[in-house]
């Protein structure tokens, strides 16, 4: 049949073009990979034929301290999270149901945390973080990336909170079940995929963040993305250096990434109460 | 013992008022169904009788004990919300164990199973128990939610419109369920629809309730034999009741009504002249149900009413024929073999000892015959 | 003649490629012959391919096999715009900026339709569908039997040759639907279009159809006047479809008893007596499916053949009674008129009237006939 032959052709035009994006997506992280191995020497005059070494490693993770650097960013980017859940889902869960004047607006509000650039409101900030003298610290980091995750997180889980019909509440309230009861025996197993992904999302995008560290500190709390910045040296880059040392951060995004790319899907297009 | 006052209760959204004034008294173990139009304020009744809205004005009583600051979890009652409000994350078992696992009313998981396995039976969700709500049709939703219901022991039963969401085939099957185990529950119940024959079959008192007002309050048959004016009487029944105006004419004794643009008076039964003889009401409608009224395409009697046929309805066991008669549309039951042509002429006749009469002004009852009898009849049943 | 006719019309979408069970057919072999002038209703669950049927008629939808014609026109590869039909659907995609009257007018309009004849034709039209006061309103402020009267206004203006109505009442509330359908069957008396209503609700199909045509599953199960399909039902499926409150549907086991047969029920002590009539196409220990409506089932007397039976519930619901007799999971249910009264618990003998009894295969769902 015809029919089926137009059909197997758009197949493999199909899958042919898939893997021509997946190429054109995948390139760059494939050449970074590639030049972590590359010696200084070697960096500029071959392509694919090269002595690998190892010595770019052993510079980047013996050499400095990139693992207080590793650190660091793990601590403030899951403290950033954790800070949005604790805060975020009672936010999201009162946008949801309760009625209040300028509701949209306060839900808006929050959302356009994350319209404008960050360089835009660095400085005051900087200001604002020296005469607070918050500058350089854990907390100061972490308060500022709420401007990352927070909006993310709130408006995944209102939306969450919004599909649970109200009288799962009450039945719940009238089978004797205590407020927080109801909230963790009931509605947290329902947010719990919007959760889930929200936050998970919202830790890469706290990892990835590069100019909140940059400027707002220094040699206390250093992350991943900044000293990254360190191998550009006055009179040369260490381009390979430099490769391990984003190859080693892109880490754990790859991992969770891999590990949740199910759920972060389904978590972030879908309700939680499917009928 | 449970008995459930409802003193004065009013409820206003915004500028809408959902309740106004209500007052009701459920006896205890009784079958109550509060049944009504939709946005009557039936659901918002039963709410506050849970403890999940709050009246403006009013006392919710429970045994005597004004409960109106009781929390709903404290009140001991139990409901059947109209959309099921299953816990979608847990299965069929956890879903009615819910209630005896609350630390309020926390009972022993042997018990808990005793009674999961023996309400699921009756309702015939046994065989469902690993299942989660979304793997389960809408009439096994349903009995899964009544089954959460009814496995605990309240002061009261609450019930929203359970039926309202199946079809109608199920409905009937389900309606006849529910009734085989009504006599079972041994406890207070409030069922609240919109479904006549619900009300009617179940109920063993109905209340009827629109705009946020109780209209009237009886057992089925006093509902549909004496309904206290024709909204009430419009609620029950399929076709709905024929208003027609009519006059009555006093002649000396001789008491006689007219159908309005007819000439024709007709005689009343001797209870129903009785009345009128009491009173100087002219202006009245008579009230009368499609299968009162007969009619054919021949002049049977004197009496007959002539008309035009306007639209023949076959709708499997009985038909509906519409008749036009001076404008007025009078809808009767016919035989599903009955065939007429659209336009044609028609006779009909309406058999006096069935009609209801009712005030033209205000549309208040006034007087049916035999009405004492009629609603004696059904407390039999 | 301009009779509608469709000929072994198929209907496969190509999407379900995957399946590649034998019946994956929106429509299957559909052949109805619609004699002029005629009031067909299409009636189904949903999924049962009644609106992909209207959809092909129109000239929405490919056609994969068969014929569809008007008279001596073949369908098949005309536009739709060039059939003559007028539709009419659910939902009522009035064109919110224009007032009724232009919306009436609109396609005559693109027609290039003189002003003079439109305006005639409308004014003609609008006391038909009860729309004359409404020709200045814009649709934004009509009510939803309004819009929909409009909305039938629209297609019938173009006295189409065949007039297909999809869903038309399903928006409406209980009272407005009574009102229009009435006003529809009125309507079509007047205009005398060969008319198709798809529905899935089974009063207004036997309400207003002449014909009506059920389907499941893209197959024509009956084709026939309502009453036909009401008391004769071709198969399980139809007998179950149709009627309000619903056939008792039951699996029976044929006993001898003497020189008749009885039903025996799943609750082993409840017998009923079989119509004599069956007598020759039965068998000792067979198997059947019994079908009879409630209004069928009738008390019987002390000297009825078979048991007596426990009524389990009883139902006074004003104007009728009905009755339940628990049948394992199901219920046998009686309805009368009549005003009796039981309690549950009492015992009673039932007959079923003779000629409205009907037996299915156990397989096939198939009606066993007598002759």
């Amino acid at each position: 049949m015809t029919n089926e032959r137009l059909h197997h052709t758009g197949k493999v035009v199909r899958n042919f073009l898939l893997a021509l994006w997946a190429l054109f997506a995948l390139f760059p992280i494939f050449w970074m990979v590639l030049i972590t191995f590359k010696s200084d020497a070697e960096m500029f005059t071959t392509t694919f034929a090269f002595h690998p070494t190892l010595e770019n490693y052993q510079a980047v993770l013996f050499g400095t301290n990139y693992f207080k650097a590793f650190l660091d960013n793990i601590i403030v980017s899951s403290g950033a999270v954790l800070v949005s859940v604790l805060a975020g889902v009672p936010a999201a869960y009162a946008l949801a149901r309760f009625e209040f004047k300028k509701k949209e607006d306060l839900a808006f509000t929050i959302l356009s945390f994350k319209f404008a650039p960050e360089i835009l409101v660095i400085l005051p900030l900087f200001m604002i973080y020296q005469k607070l003298g918050i500058y350089d610290t854990y907390f100061g980091l972490i308060w500022v990336y709420q401007l990352i995750t927070m909006p993310l997180l709130v408006w995944v889980v209102r939306g969450y909170f919004e599909d649970i019909s109200v009288e799962i509440e009450q039945a719940a309230r009238l089978d004797g079940y205590r407020w927080w009861e109801i909230f963790y025996k009931m509605l947290l197993p329902l947010i719990k995929p919007g959760l889930v992904s929200s936050a998970l999302l919202a830790f890469i995008f706290a990892w990835n963040s590069f100019t909140f560290p940059l400027l707002l500190t220094s040699f206390n709390v250093e992350t991943v993305t900044v000293a990254s910045l360190k191998y550009i040296a006055s009179d040369t880059v260490h381009y390979g250096q430099m490769a391990v040392a984003a190859t080693v951060a892109a880490l754990p995004e790859v991992i969770l990434a891999l590990l949740i790319q199910k759920h972060l899907v389904r978590g972030l297009s879908f309700g939680a109460v499917k009928g | 013992m449970a008995q459930i006052e409802l003193n004065n209760l009013t409820k206003t959204y915004k500028s809408h008022s959902a309740l106004k004034s209500v007052d009701l008294t459920v006896k205890d173990k009784e079958f109550l169904v509060l049944f009504g139009p939709a946005g009557a304020g039936k659901t918002t009744t039963l709410k506050m009788i849970a403890g999940l809205e709050f009246p403006d004005e009013g006392l919710v009583k429970i045994n005597g004990e004004i409960v109106n600051i009781v929390p709903p979890a404290n009140r001991n009652v139990s409901m059947v919300f109209e959309n099921y409000a299953l816990y979608p994350h847990l299965s069929v078992y956890d879903n009615i164990a819910s209630p005896m696992r609350s630390s309020l009313y926390r009972e022993s998981e042997e018990y808990i199973k005793e009674a999961i396995l023996k309400v699921t039976a009756k309702m015939k969700i046994d065989h469902l128990l690993e299942r989660l709500p979304s793997q389960l049709s809408n009439g096994q939703r349903q009995r899964v939610a009544l089954g959460r219901c009814l496995v605990r022991k309240p002061n009261v039963f609450l019930m929203d419109e359970p039926l309202a969401h199946l079809d109608a085939k199920l409905r009937h099957f389900m309606r006849a369920e529910l009734k085989e185990m009504q006599a079972s529950f041994d406890t207070t119940t409030i069922y609240v629809t919109h479904d006549y024959m619900e009300a009617l079959s179940l109920g063993d008192r109905i209340a009827i309730i629109n705009q946020g007002e109780i209209v009237q309050i009886g057992t089925g048959e006093e509902l549909f034999y004496t309904p206290c004016n024709q909204f009430v009487a419009g609620l029950m029944g399929e076709p709905e009741i024929n208003i027609i105006p009519g006059e009555i004419i006093r002649d000396g004794a001789n008491v006689r009504v007219k159908l309005a643009r007819q000439n024709q008076l007709y005689e009343l039964p001797e209870d129903v002249a009785d009345f009128f003889r009491g009173n100087s009401i002219e202006q009245v409608n008579l009230g009368v149900r499609g299968n009162d009224v007969s009619c054919s395409s021949e002049r049977t009697s004197t009496k007959s009413i002539k008309g035009t046929v306007y639209v023949l309805e076959p709708i499997g066991n009985r038909s509906i024929l519409t008749a036009d008669v001076e404008g007025q549309k009078i809808r009767i039951i016919v035989s599903n073999s009955y065939d007429v042509d659209m336009d044609s002429t028609i006779y009909v006749d309406m058999d006096f000892s069935d009609i209801i009469f009712f005030d033209r002004e205000s549309e208040e009852f006034l007087i049916r015959h035999n009405q004492e009898s009629l609603v004696k009849e059904g407390a039999n049943g | 003649m301009a009779d509608l006719i469709l000929e072994n019309v198929f209907k496969r979408y190509d999407n379900n490629k995957k399946s590649k069970v034998l019946n994956d057919y929106a429509v299957n072999n559909l052949s109805l012959h619609c004699n002029e002038g005629e009031f067909i209703g299409i009636l189904g669950p949903s999924g049962c391919g009644k609106t992909t049927t209207l959809r092909m008629i129109a000239g929405l939808e490919d056609i994969t096999g068969g014929d569809i014609s008007i008279g001596d026109i073949r369908l098949n590869n005309l536009e739709p715009k060039d059939r003559h039909i007028g539709l009419a659907f659910e939902d009522y995609a009035l064109y919110p900026p224009l007032n009724v009257y232009d919306n009436i007018a609109f396609n005559l309009r693109a027609k290039k339709v003189s002003e003079e004849i439109i305006d005639e034709k409308i004014k003609k039209i609008a006391p038909l569908l009860k729309v004359d006061d409404l020709l200045k309103e814009k649709p934004i402020s009509l009510s939803g039997g309004q819009k929909q009267r409009v909305n039938i206004a629209r297609a019938i203006v173009r006295e189409p040759k065949l007039l297909l109505l999809d869903e038309p009442l399903s928006h409406l509330d209980g009272k407005m639907r009574q009102v229009l359908r009435d006003e529809i069957k009125r309507l079509h008396r007047e205009i005398k279009c060969t008319t198709i209503i798809v529905t899935h609700d089974q009063l207004e199909a036997m309400s207003l159809s002449d014909r009506m045509a059920i389907m499941k599953d893209g197959v024509l199960q009956q084709f026939g006047t309502p009453l036909e399909i009401y008391d004769d039902p071709a198969n399980e499926f139809v007998a179950g479809f149709i009627g309000e409150p619903p056939m008792n549907l039951l699996t029976v086991t044929i006993v001898k008893e003497g020189e008749g047969f009885l039903f025996q029920f799943a609750e082993k002590n409840m017998k009923i007596s079989v119509p004599e009539r069956y007598n020759k196409v039965l068998k000792d220990g067979m198997k059947v499916r019994l079908g009879v409506r409630p209004t069928d089932v009738l008390i019987g007397t002390k000297k009825s053949p078979g048991s007596d039976v426990e009524v389990s519930v009883f139902e006074s619901l004003g104007e009728e009674r009905r009755l339940h007799f628990r049948v394992g999971e199901e219920f046998l249910t009686l309805i009368t008129t009549e005003k009796i009264f039981y309690r549950p618990g009492d015992r009673v003998k039932l007959e079923f009237l003779s000629e409205k009894t009907h037996l299915f295969d156990m397989e096939s769902g198939d009606k066993i006939r007598t002759e």
